[in-house]
């Protein structure tokens, strides 16, 4: 593949990854999501209970579905020759159907360890509504230009 | 005064751990397709053959939080459906929070996902053989805006059918 690789050398604290954007979600969008994982939590699908019963908006967008969008954000930024390791997300806010959605990332921090180049992000999802939807960090590991190569698996601690 | 939903019954489940269970499925390419294609990344390494061969995975792999999915329910087992139209309350999902812990018996109707912390080593494939081993790290509660919350954090690790572990979890649920 010619993906372009982003090196640890080439990293600097303030720096924007960049974005991943989704939408607008529709309806149709969560059911496909739901069905994929065999998720039948009606707040999903179901607009009566959803409303009537717990109270929302509208039927919400899967927090699960949103965790994979964070990890795709970071997945793409390191490229196949760096690692996604941990990362971490609080859902502090409701993405709804017509919410167009965009998962940001910038780097916070930057050390060496073990001749691997670390980095850690403040990632997040904000909607076209202006709302922070999610909140979190992560921590990704990459090459140094003519170092050695990220190991996969990656090892335990 | 909010009610004291952490009573010694549910405190007795901190810590409470299960053995490895497996998921019923081996991964199937179809399974990856469907994933891949509902978070919309069309990532090759989830579907180009050669592509994928010629990176460090040597073939075709699972998104990073595929194990997170993997456990469905197996055939013979209960349809939850079955709840829907008899009981108006039911949201459609079980109370038993990770694979084969025991239910938390607090009586809040409502069910949210309060996020998640991942650690990831290695990608799932398809035939891998997923099992994984969950324990109730943690539950409180908290005066919310519009009520009590009752926080439940579940550790998961998740691993192949040769043990290498594939991904870490800690998922807060939330009660209200």
């Amino acid at each position: 593949m010619t993906r372009q690789q982003v090196y640890f050398d080439d990293v600097e604290v303030g720096q924007a990854v960049p974005e991943v954007r989704k939408g607008p979600m529709t309806v149709a969008h969560i059911m496909r999501w739901s069905a994929s994982m065999e998720n039948w939590h009606r707040i999903h699908y179901d607009r009566a209970y959803a409303v009537e019963h717990d109270k929302l908006p509208d039927v919400v967008v899967n927090g699960s579905w949103k965790q994979h969008v964070l990890m795709q954000l970071v997945k793409e930024w390191v490229g196949l020759g760096g690692w996604a390791w941990k990362v971490g997300f609080q859902y502090r806010d409701m993405d709804l159907p017509g919410d167009l959605i965009t998962a940001w990332g910038k780097v916070t921090k930057t050390y060496e360890k073990g001749g691997l180049g670390y980095v850690e992000l403040e990632i997040g999802l904000r909607n076209s509504r202006g709302i922070e939807s999610t909140r979190g960090t992560a921590v990704v590991i990459l090459p140094r230009r003519g170092g050695a190569k990220v190991p996969y698996p990656f090892p335990v601690d | 005064m909010s009610p004291n939903y952490i009573t010694d019954e549910v405190k007795q489940l901190i810590g409470r751990e299960t053995d490895w269970v497996e998921a019923c499925d081996p991964v199937e390419q179809g399974a990856i397709r469907r994933f891949h294609q509902a978070v919309m990344d069309d990532d090759p390494i989830f579907w180009k053959v050669a592509e994928a061969a010629a990176t460090r995975y040597g073939g075709i792999v699972a998104p990073p939080l595929f194990p997170l999915h993997a456990f469905r329910r197996p055939s013979g087992a209960p349809d939850p459906l079955n709840r829907v139209s008899g009981d108006p309350d039911f949201d459609g999902v079980t109370r038993d929070f990770g694979l084969g812990l025991p239910p938390v018996p607090i009586p809040l109707p409502r069910l949210l996902n309060g996020g998640n912390q991942v650690e990831v080593y290695q990608l799932a494939r398809p035939g891998d053989r997923i099992r994984a081993k969950s324990k109730y790290v943690d539950i409180y509660q908290k005066e919310g805006k519009s009520g009590v919350l009752v926080f439940i954090l579940v550790e998961t690790v998740y691993a192949n059918q040769k043990g290498e572990t594939l991904l870490k979890a800690l998922q807060t649920h939330i009660l209200r």
